[in-house]
């Protein structure tokens, strides 16, 4: 068998703060409050996975036949214990969590009355998803669960409760005019997007799993930044994780969870597998092992970021920092704009190592995403600093993400940026009490959020 | 918006500056002299560019600058920066294939999911037939399949292709085949037919055009598997009749790999919904859904690494330093019919296609097994030959097909006449090892396992000292490993191309 060589670092690593930049490679000008988009990778993992890409041009058959096959088994074997996952076989490797997700959804065999189930704060492309499958026949139907914030965890399940059970009320009526019982898929975010807040995802699935409704967990930004996951616990019906995220491995490397009692729901991989067969379920993991020819050093590199974190002190060591920094950075920054944390209670039950601040626009402000893309370039081109921008619930908020190489400071300088920043939108745009012509400067941009 | 600071999309010559070399020198001729620009281990005969391709020197290094263009500032990388040169890359590969617009073309990871992701849109009904081959490659089989599993009434209609044969014989049975499917089928269902243009196993350069044609003139849908073809052939989509086009640049085009493009003329796109991920630039179909919709979806539909993509550019760059398409083509087309005739001399077999009409740069030879041993399949035989091969530091695909076992062998620009003979005096005594060893009841039903520990020439190291001014050390591996690997994936070994 090929095993992932365990990596052991010579010396200690930097401290955390600024001088851990020397383990990546940003531009020195940028200041990297983003992270939760795209993740990061360190140096000493594109290093350690070098050797990798090298083996796979020295002999394409074997390191395509046989070699990255093993070393991938291998590494599942890790990652499947890390996520605490009952068994091997219930995790496999998908390039991204929007993969893995619409490899989930278009599995389920849609039905007449069934319901597809997300909420206002799902994902964008997951919303697609959703909106796709009820697009086409047998139209299920497409619902949404509203969570606005400021809000609280005991609120958010107290409100999912009672929306679950009202799915369960459509669907009892529907099922007796159908003469069968139609199924509800809920997606469920474990940490959302926009805003960065960590959800009571594993109670949200118990009372899925109390009213008989599937959770089709979006874990995308669980791994490495929400601590002691323990799925087999949870025990969600279906979880995806983004790896190059918040765990440092190369993109796109994430991770697909089918508990063995759900394998069978999953009737095939996308691209389908030459081991497809009717049924699924019975080869779950061979359907995964080959799905087409694609770079697999990604899904081996998953392995060298965990000897990094290891390296760094481990993942409390890790979350405890970028959690500290998150809060305390929050708050000064908060403070600067004379705004507020979204996340009101005292305990931050919504922050790990993402906080969202309020800008400083008066409550008429337009909801355009034009202003999404004059703080881009006020931001991200011209200053080379960038949180994430979005609208939610009448303002307009940012998502910084705290990481190892921050620190509070960081917040201060994006805090002056987006005072300037804003002042100068606000005269280009108006405060939207009064017609004002939006200056619209490049017509041709695509729309990307993350 | 005009600032010294700011920072601006920039053109992939700015970013690479690996390719930089190529302006300064002269490429060597065609043959051994250019294995140095590849990075095989030393002797290994690589027999098989069909199956993954291979990176030139130069494209690897190009990629590492693009790769760490990406880590420099990953916002501006994706939400402006790759968009100029992914649009760039398109534009070229559009130019290369003979698309009108660059707007019908766009990038995928594989040949698999660009064929996936158009047969997944389709919305298929009871009543509905796919036409498929038994010679249709593994994925898009399964994927036929499947689709018939989840599609209650859909009927899957099987043309038989058994080699050899003659294109027009192909033809012929093409017509015939196709004239019954649409006898038998429910009026106004829709008939979906997936072509290779150049099939895996055995290699073959199919009559595709003509095959298209005899669909279009019926209204059947053609969705070509052509991943084969860029790099190997010239393409001209513009004029070919099909409604997709799907092609690996990864394998005859020298990028790296995970990246292949899907082209769908404008009338195509109409079927097309959704990217698979959906992408967060879906609008549902209506009158408020821009014609161009799918081509966006397809630009971003989840995080992947675009230096696959980009590496088109480089990868061109370095075709047209080493001769340009024409001579590549010319010289590999040669060798393939050059090399067959020596190999099957040397084994004293048959080429499967000895006046060439089905052959470019692959070609196929029976494999010297005595005739009651071809006779009787046995998958465990396929294993053996590609462990045997391996052990050996060479590789070629071996495979079974209408009752005999054949190998199927790539010419590439860095292969000589030699290499045929030195792999068919291999193949000789591997054929007679394996003879003995069935006779022997020695070969275990599902596996053999080969040793490789002599294959490194140095254990896996898995990292490099990193710049020692910074202080930080190098990461060095808890134990450095010999690679030890079990060939026991029977159907990988004989289904994969």
């Amino acid at each position: 068998m090929a095993n992932v060589v365990r990596l052991q670092y010579e010396s200690k690593p930097p401290p955390f703060g600024h001088e851990m930049r020397k383990c990546f490679s940003f531009d020195p000008e940028y200041i990297n409050m983003n992270h939760g988009s795209y993740g990061s990778l360190p140096s000493p993992v594109a290093e350690a996975i070098k050797p990798y890409y090298a083996l796979a041009e020295a002999n394409p058959d074997l390191f395509h036949r046989f070699t990255s096959i093993d070393l991938i088994r291998d590494v599942r074997k890790r990652m499947a214990k890390f996520v605490g996952a009952a068994h091997t076989e219930e995790v496999v490797f998908v390039p991204n969590a929007s993969h893995g997700l619409n490899t989930i959804l278009r599995s389920f065999i849609w039905e007449e009355g069934d319901i597809i189930s997300s909420c206002n704060t799902t994902y964008n492309s997951i919303s697609r998803t959703a909106e796709y499958i009820s697009d086409i026949p047998p139209h299920p139907e497409a619902v949404q669960f509203t969570l606005l914030f400021p809000t609280s965890h005991s609120e958010i399940i107290q409100n999912w409760r009672a929306y679950v059970k009202s799915l369960n009320e459509i669907r009892n009526q529907s099922a007796q005019k159908l003469g069968r019982r139609p199924k509800i898929v809920a997606i469920i975010d474990s940490i959302i997007s926009v805003p960065g807040a960590l959800l009571p995802w594993k109670e949200m699935v118990k009372i899925c799993k109390e009213e008989d409704v599937w959770s089709v967990v979006d874990g995308a930004h669980s791994i490495g930044q929400e601590l002691d996951l323990n799925l087999a616990e949870a025990n969600p019906d279906f979880w995806v994780t983004n790896c190059h995220k918040w765990m440092y491995a190369k993109r796109g490397c994430a991770l697909l969870y089918v508990p063995k009692r759900n394998q069978h729901i999953i009737k095939a991989s996308f691209p389908t597998s030459h081991a497809y067969k009717k049924g699924g379920g019975s080869n779950f993991v061979e359907q995964f092992e080959w799905n087409g020819t694609i770079d697999f050093v990604p899904y081996i590199s998953a392995s060298c970021a965990l000897d990094f974190r290891a390296w760094l002190g481990g993942e409390h060591v890790i979350n405890d920092y970028c959690h500290r920094i998150a809060l305390e950075g929050g708050k000064r920054l908060a403070q600067i704009l004379g705004t507020e944390i979204i996340d009101q209670g005292q305990d931050f039950q919504f922050t790990l190592s993402m906080v969202n601040v309020a800008v400083p626009f008066p409550p008429t402000m337009s909801s355009a995403f034009e202003i999404d893309m004059a703080f881009r370039r006020k931001l991200l081109i011209k200053r080379k600093i960038y949180p994430a921008f979005f609208y939610h619930n009448g303002k307009w908020w940012i998502r910084c993400s705290a990481q190892i190489w921050s620190q509070v400071e960081d917040f201060e300088v994006l805090g002056e940026a987006i005072l300037e920043a804003s002042k100068e939108i606000l005269e280009e745009f108006g405060d939207g009490t009064e017609k004002k012509t939006m200056i619209i400067e490049d017509k041709d941009e695509r729309l990307i959020v993350n | 918006m005009s600032n010294t600071q700011s920072i601006a999309p920039v053109p992939i010559d700015q970013i690479v500056k690996a390719t930089n070399i190529l302006q300064k020198s002269s490429a060597p001729k065609f043959g051994h002299e250019l294995l140095p620009y590849f990075s095989f281990k030393q002797g290994f005969l690589n027999l098989n560019n069909g199956s993954y391709g291979a990176l030139p020197k130069v494209v690897t290094e190009a990629c590492n600058e693009l790769m760490a263009w990406q880590e420099e500032n990953t916002d501006f990388y994706y939400r402006i920066g790759f968009i100029p040169p992914l649009i760039g890359v398109r534009e070229q590969l559009a130019q290369l294939v003979g698309a009108s617009d660059v707007d019908e073309l766009v990038m995928v990871p594989n040949a698999s999911t660009g064929l996936g992701v158009v047969l997944r849109n389709f919305l298929w009904q009871c009543g509905d037939t796919i036409i498929r081959c038994n010679t249709t490659y593994a994925t898009v089989y399964k994927t036929i399949q499947y689709i018939h599993d989840v599609t209650p009434g859909l009927e899957i209609s099987e043309f038989q292709l058994l080699f050899p044969t003659t294109r027009q014989a192909i033809l012929d049975g093409w017509q015939k085949h196709i004239t019954s499917v649409k006898a038998n089928a429910p009026q106004g269902q829709k008939i979906v037919a997936v072509i290779d243009s150049v099939v895996a196993n055995p290699a073959a350069a199919m009559p595709w055009k003509e095959m298209v044609k005899i669909c279009k003139d019926v209204g059947i849908w053609t969705i070509i598997d052509g991943a084969h073809s860029v790099g190997q052939e010239d393409l001209h989509l513009a004029d070919c009749g099909a409604d997709f086009f799907v092609s690996n640049c990864h394998k005859w085009l020298n990028t790296k790999r995970g990246a292949a493009f899907l082209w769908m003329p404008k009338e195509s796109q109409k079927i097309m919904l959704t990217t698979i991920p959906t992408s967060a630039s879906y609008v549902t179909p209506g009158p408020d859904r821009p014609e161009t919709n799918i081509v966006s979806q397809f630009q971003y539909n989840g995080t992947i690494d675009y230096t696959t993509y980009l590496s088109v550019h480089v990868a061109l760059q370095w075709r047209e330093w080493v001769g340009g398409e024409a001579a590549i083509h010319q010289y590999c087309n040669n060798l393939a019919k050059q090399g067959g005739a020596l190999l099957a001399q040397t084994m004293n077999t048959k080429v499967m296609d000895p006046n060439g009409e089905f052959t470019m740069a692959m070609v196929n030879v029976t494999l010297p097994f005595p005739s009651d041993f071809q006779a009787q399949y046995d998958a465990s035989v396929g294993t053996a030959l590609s462990n045997k091969l391996l052990a050996r530091n060479m590789y070629a695909v071996t495979y079974y097909h209408n009752s005999l076992w054949w190998t199927r062998v790539s010419a590439q620009i860095w292969n000589e006449l030699s290499d045929f003979s030195i792999l068919g005096n291999a193949l000789v005594t591997i054929c007679s090892e394996i003879v003995s060893e069935h006779k022997n009841a020695n070969v275990p039903q599902n596996c053999k396992a080969v040793s490789f520990s002599s294959y490194l020439e140095q254990p896996l190291q898995g990292a490099v000292a990193l710049d020692s001014n910074n202080g930080i050390g190098a990461p060095r591996p808890v134990t450095s490993t010999k690679v030890t690997l079990v060939g026991y994936h029977t159907q990988l070994a004989s289904i994969r191309p």
